[in-house]
């Protein structure tokens, strides 16, 4: 039921922006690289490798200052671009260009997180079914969380799968993306549309657990 | 002095009401507990003071609080000014409030002790404990991206409550048992909203936003 089974993929869903706001890191794993994924003061969203080039510390334990990331070991500061700003501890230093962070291909589409390990992150077009709902990860491979959707009633009936690949479920359009996170733990993301109540929004956020519930026990 | 806290300063529970304490801008005195290594809570003075043997201990006059919920809810009502970190004239937030300090002390028993385990090998079962602290932070993250679904952000009502206060420090601690937040993004978020409140204090293992020196290098 994939959405994007058939279109040739280079990019996959991190999370949803709602749940990334301005000046904050987050970390996210895409093709099996740690990442930390980051939106400067402006909104601007970046996606590094999650390793501080100085000694390797996660960079999504660091913060945001104004557009720039900072480590929270030892404070190197690093420009939009990956390039180190400042050294704190060598403060008239102009920190030498070899000195950056690995960057990759992000950008946001349907209200998702796209990133890639090329150089053209592209995300996938839900259409009008790109309010965000909400991602948790499921311990089972992503065949197995996919699948669970399909296999769970809402309110008593299984969904109807259309021709999209998205899913009904108690009338409720759904979009259910899968970011495989290992071979037993996928991270899902689930959209549905800006016309759903909040109500319905928490009976659907209920219903992805009971999938939960369905894969994991599959896969146990 | 207005209240005394038995303490210890690696306890996610002791550090709750040293969190409360200071959201609230009330100064105490603490009285330093050598939980581990030394066992102290299990000596014969803080056993008189409660026969349970866990910590904290709060005491004020002849008031001695064991459990820190209660200690909680007489922080609030007796020193919140503004009524709404415990606000009792909403029976149903209150209410809301009370089943998550509930929730709370089930966290303090599950990725509470898988902490323990990890840290200083307490005898738990792991895979059990493990289990139930990922329950019980699913049940969390549900409840807060309903919150985020709704518009707001705390576990009850429009602002901090003490539920917040009693939900956070096992919690945000559960990294400590190789528990990450990275599949929690409402647990995330909400983790980043109380240490940005004024006042908030850090323990070993929650550390202060931007607490990097802007000048120094290590
Ligand atoms: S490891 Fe990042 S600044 Fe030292």
């Amino acid at each position: 039921m994939g959405v994007g089974v058939g279109v040739r993929m280079n990019s996959v869903a991190v999370g949803l922006s709602r749940d990334l706001a301005p000046k904050r890191v987050m970390r996210a794993v895409a093709y099996g690289h740690d990442l930390a994924v980051w939106r400067d003061g402006e909104n601007g969203l970046h996606a590094w490798d999650n390793r501080c080039p100085h000694r390797g510390m996660r960079l999504s334990h660091g913060f945001v200052r104004g557009d720039r990331l900072a480590c929270l070991y030892h404070g190197w500061q690093y420009r939009k671009d990956g390039g180190c700003a400042y050294i704190p501890a060598h403060p008239g230093l102009e920190p030498p260009e070899t000195i950056r962070a690995q960057t990759y291909s992000v950008i946001e589409k349907s209200g998702v997180i796209w990133v890639s390990t090329g150089n053209d992150a592209q995300g996938v077009d839900t259409g009008p079914v790109s309010e965000p709902l909400r991602s948790l990860t499921f311990f089972c491979a992503e065949a197995i969380a996919r699948a669970a959707f399909e296999d769970t009633p809402f309110a008593g009936n299984l969904p109807q799968v259309e021709s999209t690949g998205r899913l009904v479920a108690g009338g409720h359009p759904v979009a259910v993306l899968a970011n495989p996170v290992t071979e037993s733990e996928t991270l899902i993301h689930v959209l549905t549309s800006a016309g759903v109540g909040i109500a319905a929004k928490k009976a659907l956020s209920r219903w992805c657990e009971a999938a939960r519930s369905v894969a994991e026990r599959q896969a146990a | 002095m207005t209240f005394k806290l038995y303490n210890y300063v690696l306890s996610g529970n002791c550090y709750k009401i040293r969190l409360m304490a200071a959201l609230l801008d009330v100064a105490y005195e603490t009285i330093a507990v050598d939980f581990y290594p030394g066992f102290e809570h299990r000596s014969p003075g803080i056993l008189a003071l409660n026969p349970a043997g866990t910590l904290p201990v709060l005491t004020s006059g002849d008031m001695v609080l064991t459990e820190t919920q209660a200690m909680l809810t007489w922080l609030a009502l007796t020193y919140d000014v503004t009524g709404t970190w415990y606000p009792v004239d909403d029976p149903e937030r209150l209410a809301t409030i009370t089943e998550w300090l509930g929730f709370a002390g089930r966290l303090s028993q599950s990725a509470g002790l898988a902490r323990l385990h990890d840290m200083l090998n307490w005898p738990a079962d792991e895979k059990a404990v493990k289990a139930a602290a990922i329950s019980d932070l699913r049940t969390l993250e549900l409840h807060l991206n309903d919150r985020v679904l709704e518009g707001g952000l705390w576990i009850a009502g429009d602002g901090p409550t003490i539920a917040d206060i009693a939900c956070f420090p096992y919690t945000a601690l559960s990294p400590d048992a190789g528990l990450e937040h990275d599949g929690y993004p409402a647990i995330r978020n909400w983790l980043y909203a109380v240490r940005a409140l004024p006042g908030f204090v850090a323990m070993p293992g929650i550390h202060y936003l931007h607490d990097l020196k802007e000048t120094s290098g290590d």
